[in-house]
């Protein structure tokens, strides 16, 4: 690390990309930022030949954008996000993440796309005897950061949560909605473009949930762009966020807000 | 890849499966411990048939009553043939007296009166002296009057090349039975250590961490242990020997006139770092199939 890059205080004030979109070396294209960010095109995933999970997904999420993504349990939310870390791969169209097609990329590119992406899950997916630093460093170590910067970025990572000086608690001693506050630290501490955040709220109670949203609103507002997938209409209907809803495996709605929808206000309650 | 990273989340991983690891060190230095003893042997074997071979020796045992003339005859007869390097005479007394010199048995063997050990004409040929041409001298010299037996130790010598040969490829089937061992051993401790810290790999893949980023630490790990294993092996069969020199020295030399041997620094060397190699190999390969996130 440059100098330069860091401040009076030692922290690092420059957007670190230790590793260029997918591949070391690839430069991005400045055109890119007026595209969407991310954008599926005529997607369609099987998982059973006879019964498409995903089937003719059309949708762009635009740069900066905080969007729900709703719908009935199987209606393919999660096979959704999983299609853009690469969890699974699609069977036909295209995926554009800053205007690459990941839908085709090779294994060894997949470790570079999710470097570029922050996940949040419902089941956290912490390690519970790693302490909460090793935890959100591991995002880090990853990228071969050096040891000073891994610690001033972790910290400031775990301020912008709310678990300031936790660094050195054991995960498995913490509540759910701390580690997911963990999870969620992890997820912002390498600045990605992307936030997938997988049913962030289904393991907590309305008001933990409530905590996570409002965190994940304020890392939005700093720029990154966040994909919220969950079925809690009643967490849908505290914002006025873009919704993206999915049924059997069909885009259905995507348009602004749930109090716009007809009747919707009703049906939630 | 940082080495330094590898090596501090590969001492995380020993220290979090540390009795996981400790037995499977500790059934793994068993086999090795096979395999040291095997080449132990082997290479005692090695050096008494090295040992037997070069000498070419030849006793010419004489009869009880054979005439001084005689004796004398048989010896200038010996030392005017070409391939013969040296001739010393041995009488009983001194046969006697060397064989409970290099027995170190004492008083159990000291009451034998000479008489049990035949007096006779120790004969050592030149080096590559053909062993045909040593039979006939043995033939022609058995013919004389003041001969009893000729021994050319030919036929102990050829049995005890069979022994090595069969030592030689045991060890070497013992080597790769170990081999494949360690390799089970480590692949089956690497995979329930994986087991336990599948949590860890699939947020490291998630995170965006290479399978080498993953792989790094349990082969470092399976390394370890091969390492550990070889090196506990080495010690007790270090450890083994110097207690058993003392009581093996002494009848074995009188028997077979050479000492017993360690091995050689080298063969301890590749033992330990071959050790550490497949404990490195059976973690890399038993890992390829965890990889996927």
């Amino acid at each position: 690390m440059a100098r330069d890059d860091l401040d009076a205080e030692g922290m690092d004030t420059k957007v670190v990309r230790p590793f260029a979109f997918f591949r070391a070396g690839a430069r991005g294209n400045p055109s890119d930022s007026t595209k969407p960010i991310l954008a599926f095109d005529e997607v369609y995933k099987y998982f059973r030949a006879d019964q498409p999970t995903l089937r003719n997904i059309n949708l762009e999420v635009q740069r900066g954008e905080f969007a729900f993504v709703t719908g009935p349990s199987g209606a393919g939310k999660s096979t959704l996000l999983q299609l853009v870390y690469r969890q699974h791969t699609v069977d036909q169209g295209r995926i554009l993440f800053c205007g690459k097609d990941i839908a085709r990329l090779t294994a060894a590119s997949i470790p570079f796309l999710r470097r570029n992406l922050g996940i949040v899950f419902q089941d956290f997916k912490v390690v519970p005897h790693w302490s909460v630093f090793e935890n959100v460093a591991v995002a880090l170590e990853i990228l071969a950061m050096p040891g000073r910067l891994v610690r001033s970025r972790v910290a400031e990572a775990l301020e912008r949560v709310g678990l300031a000086g936790r660094g050195g608690d054991r995960t498995e001693t913490l509540s759910g909605g701390e580690q997911q506050r963990v999870a969620v630290a992890r997820a912002i501490v390498t600045e990605p473009a992307l936030i997938l955040a997988d049913e962030p709220t289904g393991n907590l109670d309305p008001h933990l949930a409530i905590d996570i949203l409002t965190l994940l609103e304020e890392i939005n507002a700093t720029g990154t762009t966040v994909l919220f997938a969950t079925h809690d209409h009643s967490l849908i209907s505290k914002r006025d966020h873009r919704i993206i809803s999915l049924d059997d495996g069909r885009v259905v709605e995507a348009r602004t807000g749930l109090r716009s929808w007809p009747g919707a206000l009703g049906a939630v309650g | 890849m940082d080495l330094k990273a590898i090596m501090a989340r590969a001492r995380r991983g020993l220290r979090e499966e540390l009795r996981l690891y400790l037995v499977a060190i500790s059934s793994l230095s068993v086999a090795f411990l096979c395999v040291g003893g095997a080449l132990l042997v082997t290479t005692n074997l090695s050096l008494l048939a090295e040992h037997w071979g070069q000498s070419g020796r030849m006793s010419v045992y004489l009869e009880d009553e054979a005439a001084p003339d005689d004796v004398t005859q048989l010896r200038v007869v010996l030392e005017g043939l070409s391939e013969v390097a040296e001739v010393q005479r041995l009488t009983s007394e001194q046969a006697r007296a060397t064989f409970l010199e290099e027995a170190e048995l004492g008083a159990e063997l000291s009451s034998l009166p000479a008489a049990a050990f035949p007096g006779s004409i120790e004969v050592t040929l030149r080096p590559g002296t053909d062993p045909a041409r040593a039979s006939a001298i043995a033939t022609q010299v058995g013919q004389f009057r003041a001969v009893s037996d000729v021994e050319t130790y030919r036929g102990f010598f050829d049995r005890l090349s069979s022994l090595i040969r069969a030592g030689e490829n045991i060890a070497g089937l013992l080597a790769l039975l170990v081999a494949l061992c360690v390799l089970a051993v480590i692949g089956n401790t690497i995979r329930l250590a994986v087991a336990r810290r599948r949590p860890e790999i699939e947020v490291m893949k998630l995170c965006g961490a290479t399978d080498g980023f993953v792989r790094g630490p349990f082969v470092v790990e399976g390394m370890f242990q091969g390492l550990a294993a070889a090196l506990l092996a080495v010690l007790v069969l270090v450890a083994s020997f110097v207690a058993l020199r003392g009581h093996l020295d002494g009848s074995l030399a009188a028997l077979t006139g050479v000492r017993a041997a360690f091995l050689e620094p080298w063969m301890l060397i590749a033992l330990v770092f071959g050790g550490a190699f497949v404990g490195a190999l059976g973690s890399a390969v038993s890992l390829r199939r965890y990889l996927v996130v």
